[in-house]
């Protein structure tokens, strides 16, 4: 890999995988893991949420993609990361729009206007 | 601390919390720019699938070795944000064309040869080849270097790939372009949260303490 860069991992359906593969994200390590993850109709939630915890461990990932309504299905793990890198950025897929008041960032934004914050 | 301080602190926090709403609205600005590319993308690329078939466009036809033509930076700033910029890696035929030169060791000479060559040919021959040596080093053959690992992935789907999937590499390209400046945005935006935040509380305090002297005051 090239100047000690980081990579951009993708966790999404088909067509949003092999877009961004397209793109020159995609890469397969000497250990011959892949840094995307292609979400079919029989993926297990507990297979996603340990792709995007083994994402998170490697220091080699800078941003992480991963579709919206995949997100939805970890929100949990994806609120529970508060470190700033990796960065993870919600996208929408074919068939769920993107929905900003499901996004965890603006979400955590929001909450700034909250009366928690004033107390 | 005093009234004055009050309103000079408060005058800070709106200003902080201005910046704020800035970057909020750039930040919905970006993501209304990479859904519309993504949708493009996705479109060229079912356009693509259209004329391929369905299969040639799938996970299917991914290479079993996969090299990264983009990276992306990560650093910190002096004023500890975060900031996230792409680099393209260079493709290896431009680098290494100089590394795989061959030197030539055929026949200097082309053509049909002369055995008895007159002695005033001879001579002129001579001095022509010392004005090349002269010139310069010998000329070597660059061989093209085959074996290219970072095979750009549009070749994965085949040699003579329609242009609808061209254009949907050309929309994933700048998707992951403004993914990188959605990142820091994204950063920049949590660190003026917190930053308000704190600067929420302090405020709180202040006001406390300024409102204390003057309960003091009526008490007695």
């Amino acid at each position: 890999m090239a100047g000690r860069g980081k990579l951009i991992a993708v966790i999404g359906d088909e067509d949003t995988c092999t877009g961004f593969l397209l793109g020159g994200i995609g890469e397969l390590n000497k250990n011959r893991k892949p840094n995307f993850l292609v979400v079919e109709k029989d993926t297990s939630i507990a297979e996603i949420e340990e792709t995007f915890k083994s994402f998170l461990t490697r220091n080699d990932i800078g941003i992480i993609l991963i579709n919206q309504f995949i997100a939805e299905m970890i929100r949990h793990a994806i609120d529970a990361h508060l470190q700033s890198i990796p960065a993870v950025l919600e996208i929408p897929s074919k068939e769920h729009p993107y929905d900003a008041s499901k996004d965890s960032i603006l979400r955590r934004a929001k909450g700034m206007f909250s009366a928690e914050d004033f107390r | 601390m005093g009234a004055a301080d009050l309103e000079e602190f408060s005058l800070l926090l709106d200003e902080k919390l201005l910046r704020f709403m800035d970057q909020l609205e750039l930040l919905e600005e970006k993501r209304a720019t990479l859904n519309s590319l993504i949708e493009q993308g996705w479109f060229s690329m079912s356009k693509a699938r259209y004329s391929m078939g369905n299969k040639q466009v799938s996970p299917l036809q991914y290479a079993s070795d996969i090299e990264p033509l983009i990276c992306v930076h990560a650093r910190t700033l002096d004023n500890g944000k975060e900031e996230f910029c792409t680099e393209r890696v260079k493709q290896i035929n431009e680098s290494s064309k100089d590394v795989t030169s061959i030197e030539d060791v055929g026949p200097q000479e082309q053509g049909i040869r002369r055995r008895n060559k007159p002695k005033k040919n001879m001579a002129e021959k001579e001095k022509d080849d010392k004005a090349n040596n002269k010139k310069g080093p010998k000329e070597t053959l660059v061989v093209k270097c085959d074996q290219n690992p970072q095979q750009d992935p549009l070749k994965w789907f085949g040699i003579l790939v329609p242009q609808s999937l061209k254009q949907a590499q050309t929309s994933f390209k700048q998707v992951i372009e403004l993914s990188a400046e959605i990142a820091t945005l994204q950063a920049a935006v949590l660190n003026t949260r917190q930053e308000l935040k704190n600067s929420m509380k302090y405020k709180l305090i202040l006001q406390e303490k300024a409102s204390a002297p003057q309960t003091d005051n009526a008490s007695d």
